[in-house]
């Protein structure tokens, strides 16, 4: 089964976003902020990371850009969660090597088609 | 599939709620560091989380509001604008505002005090384009009955870096045909370089893909919208699609159109689901169906009391649990093989299985122990406000915030505490003149203190302002008949008398230099919880208020007496004294049933065999009965504010018991606070003192039916 890492500070956002992925059949990693992420990162291989960007300790933008110059995760795909209207966090994520994102509130059967899309 | 979000909006609620918390927390202390960006920073993510979060459960006030506020945020905590007192004002209101919102219907119009707030909060930022009005709407896409197919001609030429973005060509290109079908898919390899001087990380190719699909362009695009920044693509559409001559691509044509078919069938009916949905979601907002709103508010409520637990509390539970189980095989292996000689690893068994659970015991109770600091928290505030509103200055400080207490306590404590800290605030500590002059410092102290002491929690509540003037208390305690004029009363005493029901009303306040509104009821809030309150006051110096709790509500060390052949359980804490009880102290008063006089003080006695529907002592001579009458017993307990005499056949003696409620496993009865299960294995209830005194069961003339047969029955 595929493996998918949720990181979010937020634990209703990290549910939505795990329930959401289950149903799809994936295997859901939760992690509550970057350097949590980093950590479990370590242990546990995923196919993909779905990242908050605003999160205490280490935010977003930080974690996508540590993951990238792991060795091995240079081109794992990585979506970010935005919210509408920050327009400057999508640009500070896609240079930091983010594939993609996820508009939150996100509706559950996009979230699927979007991980669709950068998963094969 | 439908995936439904729904059952996650109570974790959100409680999310919510706790980042309101922290959020009036931050702000509170931003006042004395306006620049902390740490501050400024958790702030924002606790708006932003909010905001996330509320869209996904059609909450659009709460979008709304927090958009305006995040942008607000934002520009501090990117130093754009000064969190100026008027600011952090105005985003202490916004806290309440937010409060309101999180419990507000979904579909209810948004609040006057919400949408005024807001245009204050867009006012502060000057070419800011208003909030955006409404949360995203979701564009309903008109279909095409028949889809006009059209031809596409896709170029994508992605950068070099492109795997540097997790991206995948592949997957695109498969998207791409997702739309339709190719008529061809040329693969440029052109750019390769020799072997050698290929880096695996680049990419080298691009492709020119032609499609026939019935997808408008804007869906076309979208396959690269996350690949914009990484790759030219450029997408030319003619109206007519390309004509395959050969069999092979008109089979691929075939698959096409089939495809086509199944993706319009797809979106009729989701089409169809969004308009079945839809008369519900747009509802116009001035007229929201009552019923329908108010049944989403229990569900909301959805009268879930939960509690949230640290893992690690939970992974012991378990781990005993574990050893239980174990010790239980154990034993169980020793019954079915018994023989003499296991005996003493029998005892040794059963003994592990006792300590483990009297640790279970102790660890399951913990779990309902949550730090009493969530409660403190919220005092800042209720301090902040004061000061605002009377022009004083005013310190919290607290301390022992770590102090584990009973969830259903902390609930229970709230309002109390609130009208101590109020009263302190208001009326304890005396406006910056009067400090001044009475060479005290400007700012005035107000402590909230919480630690142990042998057994019990133990809540302080002091301040540094001019203390209780005993002779006004005096003055109006006699005013209000609650004292004789000529009582001699120590100033303790005369203290005590503020938590008198009656004393304290609201023209008080002002000539009291103290506390004043309400204290009675939270001496009865306390008492409730098997607390006690107490008071000490120096004049000039300020009041301490402490509150004396017992660690929890479901354990209370308890008095076991016996009532004809009935046990009963007091709590020991009401109990002040115990007296024998001979025929000749009882004096009779007319109509009014029967008073024991101790200390030349008359005590209305409550006979409990009365309570239980027992027979009546029966008053014949017999030497059985005689001697039972002697060794008759009156228990003086505290009930409310009076003394009242029980009057009990014997005292079985002293220990702790676990409250079980009457109301989950039988019904509520009056006079009982719920039942315990005694070492024996029987069931004895526990008399509630004050409950049993409100009764009024003192009057002989009252039929002693009204203790319930069922649960005589089940007793």
């Amino acid at each position: 089964m595929r493996k998918v890492m949720i990181v979010d500070d937020s634990v209703s956002m990290r549910q939505m976003v795990g329930y959401t992925l289950r149903q799809g059949g994936f295997e859901v990693i939760e992690a509550e902020h970057g350097a949590d992420a980093l950590n479990r990162l370590q242990s546990s291989n995923v196919d993909l990371i779905i990242t908050d960007l605003n999160m205490p300790v280490m935010d977003g933008i930080t974690l996508i850009q540590k993951v990238r110059i792991q060795p091995g995760m240079k081109s794992k795909p990585i979506l970010m969660l935005t919210t509408e209207g920050l327009a400057s966090k999508k640009e500070q994520g896609k240079a930091a090597g983010a594939t993609g994102w996820i508009v939150k509130p996100f509706d559950p059967e996009k979230l699927l088609q979007t991980v669709a899309k950068v998963l094969p | 599939m439908k995936i439904d979000l729904s059952q996650f909006r109570q974790t959100f609620l409680q999310e919510s709620a706790d980042h309101i918390a922290s959020m009036e927390t931050s702000l509170l202390e931003l006042r004395s560091a306006p620049d902390d960006i740490e501050l400024l920073n958790s702030i924002f993510r606790s708006a932003h989380s909010i905001k996330g979060g509320a869209g996904s459960f059609g909450m659009t006030n709460l979008v709304r509001f927090t958009h305006s506020l995040e942008n607000l945020l934002d520009r501090l905590r990117s130093l754009e604008m000064q969190a100026t007192s008027e600011v952090i004002d105005i985003l202490l209101r916004s806290v309440d505002v937010l409060r309101g919102l999180l419990d507000a219907d979904a579909d209810a119009a948004m609040p006057a005090d919400a949408l005024e707030l807001s245009e204050q909060i867009d006012g502060l930022m000057p070419g800011e384009p208003a909030s955006e009005q409404a949360a995203p709407e979701e564009h309903l896409q008109e279909l095409n009955n028949e889809p006009q197919i059209k031809h596409y001609t896709v170029e994508f030429r992605p950068h070099r870096e492109l795997f540097e973005s997790g991206t995948n060509p592949i997957l695109l290109l498969r998207n791409l045909a997702a739309l339709g079908s190719f008529t061809s898919c040329h693969l440029h390899t052109q750019e390769l370089p020799a072997l050698a001087d290929l880096d695996p990380a680049q990419c080298y190719l691009s492709w020119t893909v032609e499609l026939n699909s019935g997808c408008a362009e804007d869906e076309v695009r979208e396959v690269f919208e996350f690949v914009e920044h990484l790759a030219e693509v450029s997408i030319h559409c003619t109206e007519e699609p390309q004509t395959i001559d050969d069999t092979l691509s008109l089979a691929v044509v075939a698959t096409g159109q089939q495809q086509l078919a199944v993706r319009a069938a797809d979106q009729e009916t989701s089409a169809d689901r969004r308009r079945q949905e839809s008369p519900d979601d747009r509802r116009d907002p001035e007229t929201p169906d009552r019923r329908k709103a108010a049944k989403k508010k229990s569900e909301v409520r959805g009268e879930l009391s939960t509690i949230r637990v640290a893992t690690d509390k939970v992974d012991r539970l378990i781990d005993l649990v574990g050893e239980l189980v174990i010790a239980h095989v154990m034993t169980a292996h020793m019954v079915a093989e018994f023989e003499p000689g296991c005996l003493p690893r029998l005892r040794e068994a059963v003994a592990a299985m006792e300590r483990n659970t009297r640790e279970l015991h102790e660890r399951v109770m913990a779990v309902r122990m949550l730090p009493i600091g969530t409660l403190f928290q919220r005092y800042s505030r209720t301090v902040y406000d004061i000061a605002q509103s009377t022009g004083k200055k005013l310190r919290l400080e607290t301390s022992g915030e770590d102090t584990e207490i009973d969830k259903s306590m902390l609930e229970l404590l709230g309002d109390p505490l609130v009208h101590l800290v109020r009263n302190a605030a208001d009326h304890g500590i005396e406006a910056p003149e009067v400090r001044q002059a009475a060479g005290k410092p400007e700012e005035g102290v107000i402590a909230l203190k919480a630690f142990h002491r042998s057994g019990r929690i133990v809540i302080e509540i002091s301040d540094d302002g001019a203390g209780i003037d005993t002779e006004v208390v005096r003055n109006k305690a006699i005013e209000r008949g609650l004292i004789e004029p000529d009582s001699q009363l120590s100033d303790e005493q005369l203290r005590m008398l503020i938590f008198e029901p009656g004393f304290s009303t609201r023209d008080v306040i002002s000539d009291l230099s103290g506390r004043g509104v309400g204290m009675d009821v939270v001496r009865r809030n306390v008492q409730q919880l098997n607390g006690s309150v107490s008071l000490v006051s120096e004049r000039g110096q300020g009041s301490t208020v402490s509150i004396e709790l017992p660690l929890t509500l479901a354990i209370l060390e308890g008095l076991l007496i016996r009532v004809g052949d009935r046990t009963l359980v007091l709590p020991l804490l009401s109990v002040i004294e115990t007296v024998p009880l001979h025929d000749e102290q009882i004096v009779r008063v007319a109509e009014r049933g029967e008073v024991v006089v101790i200390r030349d003080e008359p005590i209305p006695l409550l006979r409990l065999s009365r309570f239980l529907g027992l027979p009546p002592e029966v008053e014949n001579s017999d030497q059985a009965s005689q001697e039972a009458s002697k060794r008759r017993l009156a228990v003086i307990v505290e009930a409310g504010n009076r003394k009242v005499g029980l009057v009990v056949d014997e005292l079985l003696g002293q220990q702790q018991v676990v409250v079980k409620s009457l109301e989950r496993h039988l019904h509520k009865v009056d006079g009982l606070m719920g039942a315990t299960i005694l070492g024996d294995g029987c069931v004895a209830p526990i008399v509630d003192v004050a409950g049993i005194a409100a009764m009024n069961l003192f009057s002989l003339q009252v039929p002693p039916t009204t203790f319930p047969q069922a649960v005589s029955r089940a007793l």
